[in-house]
């Protein structure tokens, strides 16, 4: 058993790239690749990462910040994967 | 019409293995091919998606024969999920499964959903290589995702 752990980070969306159709289906499939429960927040709205409905529904545009936080074994690479995905969207 | 068409894989009776396909039925071509350019688009290439729209004559309507071909292409070895729009597309997909043994018939499942909203969710959840049991799941979550 790994230690349980909780991570949370900020990262914010290039001005060019809203979590739209392509990034959202980008992001939710590297977080479904993790086990840790993973949560990200925009625009005063919360949703499940891993549910592509979910990520299309905070209507995240381009420049928005996105809280991104995660619990469970693998939350610290999950937050920091998500993170860089986020960063290098184009 | 074919998105990202996978490699069959080899299969045990026991298991299936490989990406869970799509059949998208539609009463108008034009909406499922359409579905089907937006879920590849949010899922990737590894999802097998296929369509199955309009009538034998090419009109609005629904064709039993044509969801089956299309239920065949889109099994490349872990069963698929159908999405459908209305009406007569249900009655179109339980007269294709009809044709099918029971055995082969398991390995599809009609989903109860939002035809766009479960599509979208259920190409993700597939492209991830969740079971079809959890791609199906998906798709029917959408029932109670609100729009706004």
């Amino acid at each position: 058993m790994g230690s349980q752990s909780s991570e949370l980070t900020v990262v914010r969306l290039p001005e060019a790239v809203a979590l739209h159709a392509r990034p959202a289906g980008a992001f939710v499939r590297a977080a479904a690749a993790f086990g840790a429960t993973i949560e990200v927040r925009a625009n005063g709205r919360q949703a499940d990462a891993k549910s592509i409905l979910q990520v299309l529904g905070l209507g995240a545009d381009g420049g928005t910040e996105l809280e991104i936080s995660a619990s469970g074994d693998d939350a610290a690479a999950a937050v920091a994967r998500l993170a860089e995905l986020v960063a290098g969207l184009a | 019409m074919v998105f990202g068409i996978v490699e069959c894989q080899a299969m045990t009776l026991e298991t299936r293995n490989g990406v869970v396909g799509m059949v998208i039925v539609s009463h108008s071509a034009a909406i499922a091919s359409g579905l089907a350019e937006l879920v590849a688009q949010v899922a990737g290439p590894d999802v097998p998606i296929v369509t199955a729209g309009g009538g034998p004559d090419g009109t609005l309507g629904t064709d039993g024969g044509r969801v089956l071909a299309a239920m065949r292409a889109a099994d490349a070895g872990a069963g698929a999920v159908i999405l459908v729009d209305l009406g007569s597309s249900v009655l179109s997909v339980r007269a294709a499964l009809a044709e099918l043994s029971a055995d082969d018939a398991a390995g599809f499942v009609l989903a109860d959903a939002p035809l766009v909203e479960g599509a979208v969710a259920a190409g993700v959840t597939a492209s991830t290589g969740a079971s079809l049991a959890e791609v199906a799941g998906a798709a029917e979550e959408a029932r109670g995702i609100a729009k706004l």
